[in-house]
């Protein structure tokens, strides 16, 4: 299938002083139209900046970051920033207006959105966050699940090409987690929109059609969630918890209980049990 | 230390329009040394019951002993620097409060505070230290110039170098990497085994409540909704349901499993390991008859 590169790393690398380490080391990667990636890794991987440097928040060192076509620099960084829209880590950091229809109007008010169009499109991403009954709620009244979601109407509000979480759900409890994972996948699906999660937990990549794996600043592997949960050992050896699932599968497999696929969650993992089960 | 709640009622601003009841009628024990996890939703009035535990908060109903002090609605007791010095908050985020030069002297600002002298203090921290698995290296460096997983253990030292008997934990692993989380994990719970520590976790976390507690309470609307072991707790698939909270994963599984195969499988803390042998010796066990 002929799909349309939308981002593009080459060669990209980047440090946050003169004569500091390297957080990006010689990365390359490519994004299509449509798909959703997730970026996984520990706490200083490089992952976060990867976000940052694909609209233009930083400027790599060394290599070339293209969007839609278009290399991220000086000149091309505004408009960059129609294409790539992203919601950050903490729920109260990003709240800007006094109700949550202020809040998605903001950024359509900076980019000059007739009037009667943006309340179309404010009815519309609110309701794909399933926000449309709080369109007149101040903020302090909303959960910090609540929030990220008014945070990602906004950004779908502007008609972005890619959408960035970047540890959107890192701050929440389970159920604000629930909510934003829920959330992304609808809009994955209405929306037909690239869409790049950026995260330290394996369990929420399942969804996600590639995942890349960070470490040490550079890309350490590439490959679907299925692929990644075979890797137990090596991944804990970069940081990262492996999801029960593929843990006891894992366990199951050492002892002889042969199963063919890795099952991503608990009804496929049973469904293999069973299989096993039956042929034995 | 041990911490007894009976009957403890909290209102916010009691006789205004806007009076608000965040606790209700809340009964329980904690035993001296033991630890226990309080698990609720956002809302539910952990914050508030944390509050209490230092005298933050004072019950507008009931009584709260702590060792020898005695909370009520009567006012603070006098001795209240004394429980504050005994029983140590790790708040969410913690690393927010870090404001000292060096870490030294963040790590010394309460003890100071307390008049504990320079010499006992600095024989603190070097205790201190690898316990929260930091160098030495770091003790004159700036806390900003650090990791967010190191101010986290900076934040940690510096309520440690008070000597609490009793320690009471807010989230303390909310905003870390899994690695991160484990270890600060750990390092409370040997904390707690070392030195006795009493520890009262406030988490989202079944599964570190399920890992780590010898009792869990389960909040729900400023009551308490379930007290028990764990065990027991997470048993309760369903009560749990009905205020929206999930089992821990294991569990959860395992009751999936029973369904599906007509097994009676239980969790009693295996490893997975032990785990997957008993599903392997039950499978074959049902494939012989």
């Amino acid at each position: 299938m002929d799909r349309k590169k939308l981002v593009e790393f080459k060669n990209v690398s980047f440090q946050y002083e003169e004569e500091g380490a390297l957080v990006l080391n010689q990365v390359s990667f490519e994004i299509y139209e449509g798909e959703w990636v997730a970026i996984i890794g520990h706490n200083g991987s490089g992952k976060s900046t990867i976000a940052k440097l694909l609209n233009g928040l930083l400027m790599p060192k060394d290599g070339e970051i293209v969007v839609d076509g278009q290399k991220v620099d000086d000149d091309t960084v505004w408009d960059i920033r129609k294409d790539v829209g992203m919601v950050f880590q903490n729920p109260d950091n990003q709240f800007v207006g006094a109700t949550v229809q202020d809040d998605v109007a903001f950024g359509m008010e900076n980019r000059g959105i007739p009037r009667e169009e943006m309340r179309e499109r404010i009815q519309r991403t609110l309701s794909a966050v399933r926000m449309q009954d709080y369109l007149i709620t101040e903020p302090h009244r909303l959960s910090g699940g609540q929030k990220q979601r008014v945070a990602i109407a906004s950004v779908l509000a502007i008609a972005p090409k890619v959408l960035i979480l970047d540890e959107a759900t890192a701050m929440l409890d389970p159920t604000g987690r629930k909510e934003i994972m829920h959330t992304v996948n609808d809009i994955q699906e209405s929306e037909g929109l690239s869409l790049i999660t950026i995260t330290h937990d394996l369990q929420e990549i399942v969804q996600a059609d590639r995942v890349i794996v960070m470490n040490k600043g550079e890309i350490w592997e590439e490959t679907t969630p299925r692929e990644l949960f075979l890797q137990r050992e090596s991944l804990r050896e970069i940081g990262l918890d492996v999801p029960f699932v593929a843990q006891l599968t894992d366990e199951l497999m050492k002892q002889g209980v042969e199963l063919k696929e890795a099952a991503l969650n608990h009804e496929e993992l049973l469904e293999e049990l069973w299989k096993f089960n039956s042929k034995m | 230390m041990e911490i007894q709640f009976k009957d403890v009622s909290y209102i916010y601003q009691e006789n205004s329009p806007f009076a608000h009841k965040a606790l209700e009628d809340i009964s329980f024990t904690v035993e001296a040394g033991s630890f226990v996890a309080v698990i609720g939703h956002t809302g539910s009035g952990k914050s508030t019951l944390i509050q209490h535990l230092n005298g933050l908060s004072l019950p507008s109903r009931g009584e709260i002993t702590i060792g020898d002090f005695l909370l009520s609605s009567e006012g603070k007791p006098k001795n209240i620097r004394d429980l504050r010095r005994k029983v140590g908050v790790v708040f969410q985020y913690p690393e927010h409060q870090l404001f000292e030069e060096t870490v030294a002297k963040d790590i010394a600002f309460g003890p100071k505070n307390f008049d504990v002298e320079q010499e006992e203090i600095d024989r603190r921290i070097e205790r201190l230290l690898p316990a929260v698995g930091l160098p030495a290296e770091i003790l004159e460096r700036s806390p900003f110039d650090l990791s967010g997983g190191q101010k986290r253990r900076v934040a940690i030292a510096g309520v440690l170098a008070m000597a609490p008997e009793v320690l009471v934990l807010d989230e303390p692993t909310a905003g870390l990497d899994p690695r991160g989380q484990r270890e600060i994990m750990d390092m409370f719970y040997q904390l707690h085994q070392e030195r006795q520590l009493t520890t009262v976790l406030v988490t989202h976390s079944m599964e570190d409540a399920l890992a780590y507690a010898d009792k869990v309470i389960i909040l729900n609307g400023g009551k308490k909704y379930m007290e028990g072991p764990p065990l027991e707790v997470f048993k309760q698939t369903d009560k749990l349901q009905e205020v929206q909270l999930d089992t821990p994963e294991v569990i959860h599984f395992l009751n999936q499993y029973n369904e599906r195969f007509g097994t009676s499988l239980n969790y009693q803390h295996q490893t997975l390991q032990e785990l997957a042998n008993e599903i392997k010796g039950q499978l074959e066990v049902e494939s012989d008859e």
